[in-house]
């Protein structure tokens, strides 16, 4: 498959995951209800990075995505008593027919248009599940006391954790194919794309049907792990802005990158919590955000490539 | 003998203006054709009603015997016909050797994910269309015109076409370079490559065609030998003043 894969990349991937599997016996309880979230946040990253990190079709409207796979199950399991063995990969199919919906204005639109329409398909969701069958969806008071599969934070943990990295670590080997090539091609030039004798349509709603099966993913298991969902948190504009801050402080296109920023900005956030309880510390992150974004545009994943390859050469040199 | 390109009255209205109006020719098999005249002659626009990038008014556009008017440009291009541009358009962050490589995929997401790069391809194509080792890493910013076009080639080339239209190849290069490219050209035309060549340096050209077509205001003025072509009193005229 051409996967340019070498012995380091085994070993960082392996390493990483043994001191991940390793960390409820290293911190808190409390801390390990912090990296549960930074998990969630890295792989609603993740999917953010497959659509907008890769193709530069921005969305502002992830919420919407993440959404659809949220109540889909919620509602299933708490009000039609479906097993989450079942409402769970309904919720990702869902999510895909949404991802398919968000697609549509990408067929005629892009740049800071399609960003736009993105994020009206949040604000329009945001406002049917509060009108339409409220008795279904909780209305502005969401819903609560649904199915958590899991108890405890080290269960939590482990859960979020085992669904983070198997979606990190299939995107990332995803992208590195020809696949990946072909998606940032679509950024660069959609014309030379088609230009080359390949259909930008086909590869767009591939991008748009990965970014929300991994969206629906994300959604669906964190409602079963908070046990509620809360509408307004859901779709927010600071919860997108999140989800984008995470992606390119960690830098984008690179999957690996989305994950890091998502682990950097929840600790962020925590530590911050204390000094600003309000929504400045949201002002902060994004100050963070932008001089890092000035030191190196292409985020912490490139600082630690760099740093690695300075170790590398290091070794090399003798 | 089925043609491998066949245009028949083809028409482009621009709103007012009329780009190209009622062109009819045929490409034949293995020949490589001029096709000249001034600015704004309407070249680039038949380029792009025969890659499907605009759409014509009227008139069809037969590849080896098939309409292909309701075709996309990816589908055209995979039925073995493929452009190069005036102004090259590589795609700017990617190396010469990851530019050509998009090029080289099929049109199909499996086979993207299952099969990787044919690096000897990408590299045999970089260094036929002239780059050295050294350039392979390159990004178009660092690229010179001459490069660029190069590359323009290269990219074209990997999607392996029957029939190649070239726009302005010549443009902005410096005379080894036009011969690097002319000789390029020259190979490929020994390997049955059917051409349809738009240069304005036509002392370049005349060597790499059969014959040519000449158009003004978007009609066929002359059509024939190259030299008669040329020498044609409608063809120097249409020129006077835009040379
Ligand atoms: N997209 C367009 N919209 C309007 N007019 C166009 C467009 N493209 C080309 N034209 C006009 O069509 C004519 C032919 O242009 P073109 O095919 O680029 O000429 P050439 O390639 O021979 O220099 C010119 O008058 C040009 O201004
Ligand atoms: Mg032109």
């Amino acid at each position: 498959m051409g996967l340019g894969l070498k012995w380091y990349h085994f070993a960082l991937w392996i390493g990483f995951i043994i001191f991940m599997l390793l960390m409820p016996e290293m911190v808190s309880k409390g801390t390990l209800r912090t990296i549960i979230f930074a998990n969630f946040l890295a792989i609603f990253a993740i999917s953010w990075d497959i659509l907008s990190g890769r193709t530069g079709y921005i969305s502002f409207g992830h919420p919407f995505l993440i959404g659809i796979g949220a109540y889909t199950t919620a509602i299933l399991t708490k009000r039609f008593d479906v097993g989450v063995e079942y409402a769970i990969p309904l919720a990702i199919a869902m999510t895909m027919i949404g991802g398919t919906i968000m697609f549509l204005p990408a067929l005629r639109i892009k740049g800071s248009y399609f960003a736009l329409v993105s994020l009206a398909f949040m604000e329009l969701m945001y406002q049917l599940v509060q009108v339409i069958r409220p008795d279904l969806t909780g209305g502005t008071r969401g819903m609560s006391g649904l199915v958590t599969l899991t108890r405890g934070a080290v269960n939590g943990y482990y859960l979020s954790f085992t669904i983070m990295i198997i979606v990190a670590l299939s995107m990332w080997l995803l992208m590195r194919t020809r696949l990946g090539t072909a998606l940032s091609a679509i950024a660069l030039n959609e014309e030379s794309v088609k230009g080359s004798g390949l259909s930008p349509t086909k590869l767009k709603l591939f991008a748009f049907m990965t970014s929300a099966f991994v969206a629906g993913l994300g959604g669906a298991f964190y409602v079963h792990y908070l046990g509620s969902i809360a509408p307004r948190a859901l779709f927010d504009i600071n919860f997108v802005f999140t989800i984008i801050v995470a992606t390119l402080i960690g830098g984008a296109s690179t999957i690996v990158g989305p994950m890091f920023g998502a682990f950097f900005l929840t600790f962020l956030l925590e530590y911050l919590r204390p000094y600003l309880p309000g929504a400045e510390r949201y002002l902060i992150y994004g100050v963070i955000a932008l001089l890092l974004y000035m030191y190196q545009p292409k985020g912490l994943y490139q600082i630690m490539i760099n740093q690695f390859n300075r170790f590398k050469k290091d070794e090399d040199d003798g | 003998m089925v043609k491998p390109l066949s245009i028949k009255n083809l028409v482009k209205n621009f709103g007012g203006l009329t780009a190209t109006d009622d062109i009819s020719f045929d490409l034949e098999e293995g020949q490589s054709t001029g096709l000249i005249g001034p600015n704004g002659a309407g070249k680039t626009t038949i380029f792009s009603q025969i890659m499907g990038e605009y759409r014509q008014t009227s008139g069809i556009i037969e590849l080896y015997g098939s309409d292909i008017s309701k075709l996309s440009t990816p589908a055209r291009i995979r039925l073995g016909i493929s452009r190069t541009y005036q102004v090259p358009r590589p795609f700017s962050d990617f190396s010469v050797l990851e530019n050509i490589r998009v090029g080289l995929m099929p049109d199909s997401i499996w086979k993207m994910i299952t099969q990787g790069p044919n690096r000897e391809r990408e590299i045999e194509l970089a260094l036929s269309v002239g780059f050295s080792e050294d350039d392979l890493q390159q990004t178009p910013d660092t690229l010179s015109m001459g490069d660029l076009r190069k590359l323009e080639m290269a990219r074209t080339m990997a999607t392996n076409p029957k029939i190649m239209l070239l726009d302005e190849v010549f443009a902005g290069l410096t005379v080894g370079e036009i011969n690097q490219i002319a000789k390029l050209i020259q190979n490929m035309r020994k390997e049955n490559m059917t051409f349809l060549i738009v240069s304005h340096d036509l002392k370049a050209l005349e060597p790499l065609v059969d014959d040519a077509i000449a158009i003004n205001y978007g009609k066929i003025i002359a059509q024939g030998a190259f030299s008669e072509v040329i020498s044609d009193s409608a063809v120097r005229t249409s020129y006077l003043g835009t040379e």
